[in-house]
């Protein structure tokens, strides 16, 4: 009897203890969690309820799925959104490719300044980017640097029409972030390419695989995690384009469309225009958003799926 | 041994974060409090200012706080510059929280967006009906704050436009300055052409991507891009589609000189690269920028479009004051408005000369400063001119969408440019798109 109680004691008081445990658990992390509920998921639920309302500024009213049928007839977002993976299709691929091969070339322990070639391609990624902008229109008026050299070098009879022109504008624009993005991603790929043992190379070789035989089948498979992580984080950075196009665009005289026949606008620019530029409807800004989310969550889902890791 | 050191380790550490935390804290508590008792001791009346340009309204309201702190020593006016995009950011993100805190008193407002802030905020900005005599100010500006009967702003500056030309220039090719009064687009063409072939420059800038010119000339035939209603209105409106064909001609006539944004606009002329800008008379200040070219330039009318109710006047941008209606010192900010903004003529001649401001208040235009030759326009006397040009501008009714506007035909723009569709389809097309966009 006394040892059952005993026992019984001894099993309450660690339970007790556990809870008491628990619950200082729950103390210490209350405050970070305070945070990220105000911070994180209270927006999140807000902007989604928003999404189902229309507003003007402050006079706001439910409307239910009314915003997300209307984002099919919106012109002006299916062009947005047209524009983003149009972008996102040609760009991602040139500029992840590029830097492989570029990490590749700078790994080979036989080049000469290898640090400084490394720097200097990683440099534009941590200049300011309206600075950059404000240079790249510079170089890429009509009478800018680039035509007058292309011009002299009679490659071109006419000067191209570089920030005039719809479809050489959303060139401009895929020089500029592949001229910015590509050492950023070199330096992930030359990180991952410490990890490829030399044994492989060299086996290879004595077996007669060429330079560019050895890219193909060593390096792209043994680097495939990295080349992932960077395809997705390319596309979330892409889809959630900003202020590449903002910088190349701004600046017009009087002008509210973004680029040449809005050549420029991307989906997270028409959401700022949405709600800063144009009469305040953060309603139907929250569903373009969401949009987004959607977007994201299906690529990165594929690009897993195509990928495909068998583990 | 070991676990001693450790503990001594992370108690100091913590002392210290404790420490310091506490430390800053309290010096910042004292300074907050140092600041707080300051102003209580006098008693001063603070005003918040929020503007964007700092060679223009900044600097304009720093001479306004300048003249009206010297009566009113009690009263201090913090002029508060930042970029538009920013404040039109931040005022909207405030607005639309709800929050009292954080507002200036005073804050300036893009014609254009008047109205939208205006309906989007109802109650956020002071009816000014009463306390202003909106009677001694241009018709057409009064007419853009005032909503449902009441009249909330403080007009400032007029976006009045003209044709800025360069007098060697035209010269050169055979005009004189009587041949640009009162002409039509047309005929600017063909001015421009005659130009390019005599000299070898362009007759204007042009921004192909840019609405800026459109507005120009459909304001000038009394037109927007909506109906009195507030509805789009791009298939019914003679003045757009006049103003779709000017820009076309524009573009093809191979008398412009293309550029992209406002930094290659200005570039142009002050480079001499161009013989004309059409443009608001804000402009003047960037002009005279490139002193070399003093009294090389002259001003016409603004050239109309080829319909019976275009007009050779016309408007682009301006802007006003507004009071938040939570303001604090509410009193303080419209008094101060009321006694500089709409009645200190003395202080609008000397906004003109030194900033090129041309006041919306219509007896400052007889001050001495309006009737004065500038000697960088050759003398002309092109303040009373552009005066004179105010009294003619249509009043249009801006509506809230402006801006969604101008990006939709904007952005057809360029397929009309090459010929791919023709301008009736574009007006309907880019009409259809801005219904579906606006549609609440």
């Amino acid at each position: 009897m006394v040892k059952r109680k005993m026992e019984h004691s001894i099993l309450c008081k660690n339970l007790s203890y556990n809870r008491i445990l628990d619950n200082y658990g729950w103390l210490f992390i209350s405050f970070a969690l305070m945070l990220l509920v105000i911070f994180l998921f209270y927006p999140i639920v807000y902007s989604f309820y928003l999404s189902f309302t229309s507003s003007k500024g402050i006079v706001q009213k439910f409307i239910g799925f009314e915003n997300y049928i209307k984002l099919f007839n919106d012109q002006m977002f299916l062009l947005a959104l047209k524009n983003t993976f149009t972008i996102l299709i040609i760009q991602v691929p040139i500029m992840l490719f590029l830097a492989l091969i570029l990490a590749d070339i700078l790994n080979d322990k036989n080049i000469k300044f290898r640090g400084f070639f490394r720097t200097g391609i990683f440099l534009p990624t941590v200049t300011s980017l309206v600075a950059t902008a404000v240079l790249f229109k510079m170089m890429f008026s009509l009478d800018g640097l680039v035509n007058t050299i292309l011009l002299k070098l009679h490659l071109l009879k006419e000067p191209i029409p570089w920030l005039l022109d719809p479809f050489w504008a959303k060139i401009t624009l895929i020089i500029g972030m592949t001229w910015r993005w590509t050492g950023y991603n070199m330096v992930f790929y030359l990180s991952g390419l410490q990890n490829i043992p030399y044994d492989l190379y060299e086996s290879a070789a004595i077996d007669g695989a060429n330079k560019i035989q050895q890219f193909f089948y060593i390096t792209i498979p043994m680097l495939k995690p990295i080349i992932i992580f960077t395809t997705i984080m390319s596309t979330i950075g892409t889809l959630q384009l900003f202020d590449e196009p903002i910088n190349l665009s701004s600046g017009g005289v009087t002008a509210s469309s973004v680029g040449p026949g809005n050549s420029l606008l991307t989906l997270s620019v028409y959401i700022y225009n949405l709600v800063f530029k144009y009469m305040p409807n953060f309603g139907y800004a929250a569903a373009v958003s969401y949009v987004i989310v959607f977007i994201t969550a299906i690529l990165t889902f594929i690009q897993f799926k195509v990928v495909g890791e068998k583990e | 041994m070991k676990r001693i050191i450790a503990y001594l380790v992370s108690v100091v550490f913590l002392m210290t974060i404790l420490l310091t935390g506490c430390g800053s804290s309290g010096n910042s508590v004292s300074k907050g409090s140092e600041q707080s008792s300051t102003t209580a001791n006098s008693g001063t009346k603070k005003i918040t200012v929020w503007c964007w340009d700092p060679n223009f309204n900044v600097a304009i309201m720093n001479d306004a706080k300048a003249i009206y702190t010297k009566e009113h020593p009690d009263v201090q006016i913090d002029v508060v510059e930042m970029a538009k995009a920013d404040l039109e950011q931040k005022l909207n993100t405030v607005l639309a929280s709800g929050v009292k805190e954080g507002l200036p008193d005073i804050v300036l407002i893009e014609d254009y967006n008047a109205q939208k802030y205006l309906q989007a905020y109802p109650g956020a900005f002071a009816d000014l009906t009463d306390k202003i005599d909106y009677s001694k100010f241009a018709k057409y500006k009064v007419e853009l704050m005032t909503l449902d009967g009441k009249i909330y702003g403080v007009p400032f500056d007029s976006g009045v436009t003209g044709l800025f030309y360069r007098r060697d220039i035209l010269e050169q090719a055979g005009y004189k300055p009587e041949d640009l009064n009162n002409i039509t687009w047309d005929q600017f063409i063909e001015i421009g052409k005659k130009v390019k072939e005599k000299t070898g420059k362009a007759m204007i800038g042009f921004d192909p991507a840019d609405g800026g010119l459109m507005r120009i000339m459909l304001q000038s035939a009394g037109e927007w891009y909506f109906d009195k209603d507030g509805k789009p209105n791009f298939t019914q409106n003679p003045a757009m589609k006049e103003a779709m064909i000017t820009y076309k001609k524009l573009f093809d006539s191979g008398i412009v000189k293309k550029v992209s944004g406002w930094n290659e606009w200005v570039a142009a002329f002050n480079k001499g690269d161009t013989a004309t800008v059409v443009t608001g008379a804000w402009i003047i200040g960037s002009i005279k920028a490139e002193a070399s070219q003093s009294g090389k330039w002259g001003l016409a009318p603004t050239p109309r479009l080829s319909l019976s109710n275009s007009v050779n006047a016309s408007n682009l941008g301006g802007s006003s004051w507004y009071v938040l209606n939570g303001s604090k010192n509410k009193d303080v900010a419209i008094d101060f408005l009321k006694e500089i903004y709409a009645g200190n003529v003395e202080f609008y001649q000397k906004i003109l000369v030194e900033r090129g401001a041309i006041a919306t208040y219509l007896p400052a235009q007889s001050g001495e400063a309006y009737s004065a030759p500038d000697p960088f326009f050759g003398g002309q006397k092109i303040y009373a001119d552009l005066s004179e040009y105010m009294k003619n501008i249509p009043p249009v009714n801006y509506g809230v969408y402006t801006y969604e506007a101008d990006a939709a035909i904007m952005g057809i723009m360029p397929d009309v440019y090459s010929g791919k569709i023709s301008i009736d389809e574009a007006l309907k097309k880019a009409g259809e798109q801005l219904k579906n966009q606006i549609n609440h």
